[in-house]
Order: structure tokens, then sequence, then C-alpha cells
């Protein structure tokens, strides 16, 4: 592959396309194949010998991918990306042309993919000097990858055997992965919509749907729909295959503070596991109703929280905090009748700054609001009342 | 396979490295001549010297107005009477004053050349031109009412804004122009709160301040700086975008130096306490902003005392409930018979004696139109006692 002459190139490239071999003209045409590394492929000007051997718009799409070779060859990504973008443009004219045939989606994907890539590494390349807005050119990638997606979508005529719409969920999740990169969140709805509404939604390989849920799961914990968000992440991580670790720890970032949020603490041997010990402190903090523990761990590990995205969530754990530490006041004072002053002891044991019996009235409140609590405050007595029964429900049972 | 893949992922080497590979010193050549062509094509940026000033548009035009759009509008009988020589507004043809028409925005149509020179004003012009509009038609004295000062001002910076774009100004100019006219949207956001619909449309406000706020934000990451007011800017954004996710990851993605400072630490304290729902922590924290931050935060107050009559609502539950009206006031950050029209307007009882009678089932969203924000706003107009608008919007109070 890496010595093979420009005209051998084209000639199995022309093959592989005249035989429906999808596959194979895939690789000859993705980033992952040592073909790209043969510098008698890496010409300036191809078009011409791509016009001899191959037929319009394959002969374009080729000369493009040839000319990106060349660029990446340079390092220079931000050319590599404008050729790759004419690549998937004489791509989709192809494949708008297939009536009922779907041979050609392996190449979308390795095109796809290299698109999207390409962008990322175009934009780190302009960054570095200063010019380019952030996120312009996944953007624009992604309006490409849109119009892929149209495609597939609206290929109604097809056999289920024959359809493009085994495309959706690659190019969806091509698509996430662009969205949450450029915090464009609310794109990924009309993705999911067309999904959801689709009838093949459950038969899209394992892979691929453990992807799609990890971004849609994502979205859900964005929303603050931590059930769904939970579903869906939980789905992700059992189906996640043993031997993809790295994913499998990605996966779990997001699912630990839904689950904490739920209820249902890490047991220390899954963080050691996965190297996930950052949560290890705040976990502790939680069950315990630690507050100064909650703040220190959240401190501690600040950036890893804030570049994972979920330190906001993290923040909402306080409000499982306060439940479990006034919890231990009623399990300690053994009464239904709770002075406000003794929460106000608490937390001011856990050196919550400037905090009041105002603030306690307010965060009981805000308590017995969501359902934490059973009771009611008394102004006039100055004290918590508590339900006889099962005052503090468990985690699980509040939505 | 693998070998191949650092063809893709070297980012760390930058495009100008020696790169490997067997090719000619013909290929060589050329894709080094096929860069550079590529980069004078290329749109914005900085540093490029001669080759950026070919195909950037030039400014040459040293008036706050082009004098072909002055003379044009004033035989047209279109100028506004902010921009007429004083005392011939009467007159059927008022006449054109150049010291104080200002060029108008106008919408980018085919066959138009947005780009002459003589029409593009230099960027000092731009500056002048935006601290003349907050000086003479913000700050000053005027017969008219404060909506128009606002319609004028609003489409003058558009054209400000335009003439930036066009002729893709960026850096220290750029960032003084965006910084005062943020601070204009923010203030008017309140001055305006809770004027009719047809003359003053709060969306609108918004919608262009967000991309005056985004704008500055970028420009203060890409550029060299120093920013020194850039924690100001970065601690009014969060509080106008109170709530928002995206809002409050991009504050936490600021280097820790930015976070420590004064200004963002208690906008960043504030957003924490909405986020967690409490209200009472909230309202206290707002006491310490100064009068522009309570005017960036001030359209989350409603939202925020909802939120405190509701949980009090459940909290106090009880048929013998009896919660000082006094202390609610003050929690509120309201005068007591206002915290009283407050407590009507969603349903919470309040009796004869001064007590709130809270019970979960009695709260109810008020009826359309029976809340007005603009009564409420007690803890941000206190702040503006003895500051002059010319300051607030310069930035030196």
């Amino acid at each position: 592959m890496a010595h093979i002459t420009i005209n051998q190139y084209l000639q199995q490239i022309n093959e592989a396309i005249e035989n429906h071999e999808g596959s194979f003209c895939a690789e000859l045409l993705s980033f992952k194949h040592p073909h790209v590394a043969n510098p008698r492929l890496q010409l300036a000007s191809p078009e011409e010998k791509c016009q001899q051997i191959l037929e319009p718009p394959y002969d374009e799409m080729v000369a493009a991918h040839l000319r990106c070779t060349y660029a990446v060859a340079n390092h220079d990504f931000v050319e590599a990306y404008k050729f790759q973008t004419l690549v998937v443009q004489s791509f989709l004219r192809a494949f708008q042309s297939h009536k009922e045939e779907n041979w050609a989606l392996h190449i979308m994907f390795a095109v796809t993919l290299d698109l999207r890539i390409f962008a990322n590494n175009a934009e780190q390349q302009l960054q570095k000097k200063g010019k380019g807005q952030p996120g312009e050119m996944l953007e624009k990638a992604a309006e490409q990858l849109m119009s892929c997606f149209r495609v597939c979508a609206s290929d109604n005529r097809a056999g289920v055997d024959d359809s493009k719409k085994w495309g959706m969920m690659f190019l969806s999740n091509q698509l996430f992965k662009i969205y949450f990169k450029i915090n464009k969140l609310h794109l990924c709805k009309p993705l999911i919509r067309a999904i959801d509404s689709s009838n093949l939604k459950n038969d899209y390989s394992p892979a691929q749907k453990v992807t799609y849920k990890y971004y849609v799961g994502r979205k859900a914990m964005f929303d603050s729909d931590f059930k769904t968000a939970e579903e869906l992440l939980s789905y992700a991580f059992d189906h996640c295959h043993r031997s993809c670790q790295k994913n499998k720890r990605m996966i779990l970032i997001y699912l630990l503070p839904v689950k904490m949020l739920l209820g249902h603490m890490p047991t220390h041997l899954l963080l050691r596991k996965y190297d996930l010990t950052q949560f290890a402190d705040v976990t502790k903090a939680v069950s315990e109703g630690n507050l100064l523990l909650l703040n220190e761990a959240l401190s501690k590990h600040e950036t890893f929280f804030i570049r994972c995205g979920i330190f906001l969530i993290l923040e909402k754990l306080k409000i499982i905090t306060y439940r479990n530490l006034f919890k231990k006041v009623y399990l300690l004072l053994k009464t239904h009748q709770l002075p406000l002053d003794a929460f106000l002891v608490a937390l001011r044991m856990m050196q919550v700054e400037d905090v009041d019996i105002d603030e306690v009235q307010c965060l009981l409140a805000n308590l017995i609001y969501m359902g934490h609590i059973k009771g009611y405050i008394s102004h006039q007595h100055q004290k918590l009342v508590v339900s006889k029964q099962n005052p503090f429900p468990p985690l699980s049972s509040v939505s | 396979m693998n070998r191949w893949t650092t063809a893709r992922i070297t980012q760390t080497q930058s495009s100008s490295a020696p790169s490997g590979g067997q090719r000619t010193q013909r290929n060589k050549e050329r894709c080094r001549s096929n860069t550079q062509k590529k980069e004078v094509e290329e749109e914005g940026g900085q540093g490029f010297g001669k080759e950026r000033k070919e195909t950037v548009p030039r400014a040459s035009c040293q008036t706050m107005c082009p004098a072909q759009e002055l003379r044009e509008r004033e035989s047209q009988n279109r100028l506004h009477h902010f921009e007429v020589v004083p005392g011939t507004e009467a007159f059927r043809k008022p006449s054109g004053d150049p010291l104080r028409a200002v060029k108008e925005y106008s919408r980018p149509a085919a066959g138009k050349d947005a780009a002459k020179p003589s029409d593009l004003r230099l960027p000092d012009v731009l500056l002048r031109t935006v601290c003349y509009l907050i000086d003479e038609i913000v700050g000053s004295p005027s017969p008219h009412p404060w909506t128009e000062v606002y319609s004028f001002v609003f489409d003058r910076l558009r054209s400000v804004k335009q003439d930036m774009i066009i002729q893709r100004l960026s850096g220290k100019d750029c960032v003084a122009i965006l910084e005062r006219t943020v601070r204009f949207h923010i203030y008017a956001s309140y001055r305006l709160c809770g004027e009719p619909l047809r003359i003053y449309d709060p969306r609108i406000n918004d919608t262009h301040l967000q991309e005056y706020l985004s704008w500055l934000f970028d420009c203060y990451k890409t550029g060299a700086g120093p920013y020194p007011n850039q924690e100001e800017f970065q601690a009014l954004g969060l509080l106008y975008n109170l709530g928002s996710s995206a809002a409050t990851q991009h504050v936490l993605e600021l280097p820790v130096r930015l976070r420590q400072t004064p200004s963002v630490k208690l906008a960043l304290a504030i957003s924490q306490a909405f986020l967690a729902g409490n209200p009472v922590r909230l309202l206290r924290l707002a006491q310490k902003l100064d009068f522009l931050q309570a005017c960036a935060l001030h359209r989350h107050l409603v939202t925020c005392r909802r939120h405190l009559l509701l949980i009090y609502s459940h909290g106090f539950s009880s048929r013998n409930c009896r919660f000082p009206l006094d202390r609610l006031a003050r929690l509120s950050s309201l005068e007591a018979p206002l915290a009283a029209g407050l407590c009507r307007a969603y349903g919470v009882e309040v009796n004869q004696h001064n007590q709130v009678v809270f019970s979960k089932s009695a709260f109810a969203e008020p009826a359309q139109g029976r809340l007005e924000c603009k009564l409420y706003h007690g803890i941000v107009s206190e702040k503006e006692r003895g500051l002059a608008v010319k300051s607030i919007i310069h930035g030196c109070s």
C-alpha cells in the first residue's frame, strides 16, 4: 500500500466503485489507511490523472482526497480541511444519485470522520496563530454533516436492507461530538427527534448505540432530566465493551454525579478501578453530610471537574449534603420538633460562611419544597416540625 | 496500521516545522507558494501587514457622519432632531449640523457598496462618535423622553458596529467601543424596564447585548491585552445571564487570576446561590453589587423573589403560620408595603396584623400583566443616587 503507483491506486478505486465494494473503497479514502503516507500519491495536481480513470463526480472526490494527503503530509490542516470539504461534497453528489442502494455508507463514514478531525486540527492550528474564530470551522463541518444526514433521513423509498437510513446514527454521533465541543447543545434536539421516530433505532450496531446514548444522556444531564440521564448513561456503561476502559471511564465521569444526585454512592473499588478517585472525597462528603469536606473536595479537583463540565452538577450535590447533614441532626436529637438553632450550629461547625437563622429557614424551606423533608417550619416557635413517619424520604424516591 | 495516524494527530507540531517525508524540492516550493497565496486571501487575522491591507476595506471618513450621507439626508429631510442645527428644528427643512450628525445604520443590500472608504469611519473617529453619543445624547438633560434617546443611540451604535465589522477592527480600539456599548445596553435594560412594547422591546435589546458581549469576550480571549476592565465585564456577563449553564461554564473556564477578582467572585457567589435555589443568600449578596451590576442582575430579581415566596409557601405551610411581613420584606430587599403587594400578586395571604400566612395550596402565578417588575426596582435604584449616567457608561464611577 505504501508503494503502489498512482495508476494502480486509481484502478483499485475504480474497480471498487464499479463492484460496489463500499468497505474497500472506504479504506482507500480513509486517513487511517497507510496509503495516505505514500509519496507517489501526494500529487499537487492530481485532477488530470483522476479524470482519465474515474467517472465524475468520483474523479473530483479522489482528486480532492489526494490533494488532502499532500496537505496532511505538510502538516497543513487548514488546507487539508478545505480539500476534505470538497471530498464530502463530491461524495454527497454521488451518494444522492444512488437510488435504492446504500453500499457507499462506509465511504460516507470514513470521509465524514476525517472531515471532523481535520476541522478540529485546523482550528487548533489557527488558534496558535491567533487567527480564526473558535468553533467556526467545526460549525461549517457540522453543516456538511447535516447535509449528509438529510440525505440519509429522507431515504423513504428503499427497502430496509438498502436504506440509507442506516447512516443516521453514525452521523448523529459525529454531529453530537461537534455540538458538544462548540457548546451548542440545542442543535442536538432535531437529531434526537429524528432517531427516536425511526423504526431502526434499536437495530444499529452496539458500538453506535453506546456512543449515541452517551451523548443523549449527557444532554439530558444538561437539561436537568436526571432520571433519563441515568437510564441512558447506565445503558452506555453496561453495554460498552470491557476492553474500552477509556470509554467506560468517560461514561462513568457523567454517570457518577447523576447517580449521586439520586442517592446512589459509588464504591471505592469502582472509583479505583477506573482511576476516578477525584470522586472519592466528594462521595464521602455527600453521604456523611459533611459540607466542609465537600467544599474542599470540589475545590481540590476544580480544574478536572470544570474541564469535564460536571462542576455545576456536583454543586447540586450540596442540596443533598444539606439534607444528609440535617437528617443527622434529627437522628441525634430524637425529637420531631427540632429547634432551628440546632441546624445553625451544625452549619457553623461545617464552617459555612455568613450563615444565620434566616438562611437556615431558607435552606429548610427549599428542602421541604423539593420533597427531601416532610414537615413545616414554625416561625413563632423557631422550630422545624417534621412528620412522624418517614420525615426524610429516601433520595431515590424524590424526583 | 496506526503508524500513519501520526499524520493526523501531530497537533503539537506547527505548520512551519520542517516536514519529513520524501518529497522533491519542486513539490516543497509549490507547497510554500500555495500556502502563501492562501494566507493573503484569508480574511481577518492580525499581523499580516501589507497583504492584509490589500484585501480589507480601508476607512477614510474623519467625521461622525460621512459628508455625502449628511447632504442626502438633509435634502430628503431625514435628519433626526438630535442632528440639526439648534434653532432650525421647526424649519420645513432643518439644516444638518456636521458636529451633531451621526452616520445611521443601514441594512446591507445587493448593489450597495458598504466598503467605500469615504463612508467608513476611521477607528479613532468611531470611538469619538461613541463618546459623543454618551456625553451629549445619553448623558445630557433633554426635553425628549429617554425612549427616544435610546432609539437614536441604539441605531447609531449599530452603525458604529457595522463600520467596525466591515474594516475588521480588533484589539484595543474595538474593546474600548464594545465596553461602552455593553454598559449602555445594560443600563437601558434597567432604565426602560416596563415601557410599553411598541416603544421598547427588551428582547431586541437583549439580542444585541448578547452579540456585543460575545464579541467582547472573543476580543479578550484572542487579543494581546492587557484589558484592565475585563473583570468588570466577565462579572456583568455572568450576572446578566444568571442561570445560563453556558455563561456559568464560560466563567468557570476563565483563568484563576480572573476568577479570583472581587467582581467575578461576587458574581460567581450570586450564581451559586441562584443555582442552589437559595434566594435569601442571593438577595443578601446582591446588596454588595454596584449600580451597573445591579442593572445587569435586575431582570432575574423577579424569578428570585418568586422562588422565595414559592419555597416559603411550602416550607412554612401550616394553619398557624404567622410570618412577620417586615422580616419577609427585609429578606426580599423591599419596603413592607411593596412586599405585601408582591405577596398579593402571588396569592399569598397577608393578614391585618401584617403577618404572612403561608400556605402551599395558596401560591399561584400572577395573572398576566399584574406583576410589574418596575415597581420592585428599589434595590437597584437606590444604588444610582449621586451617579451621572455619563460616568456609568464610560466606566469612571
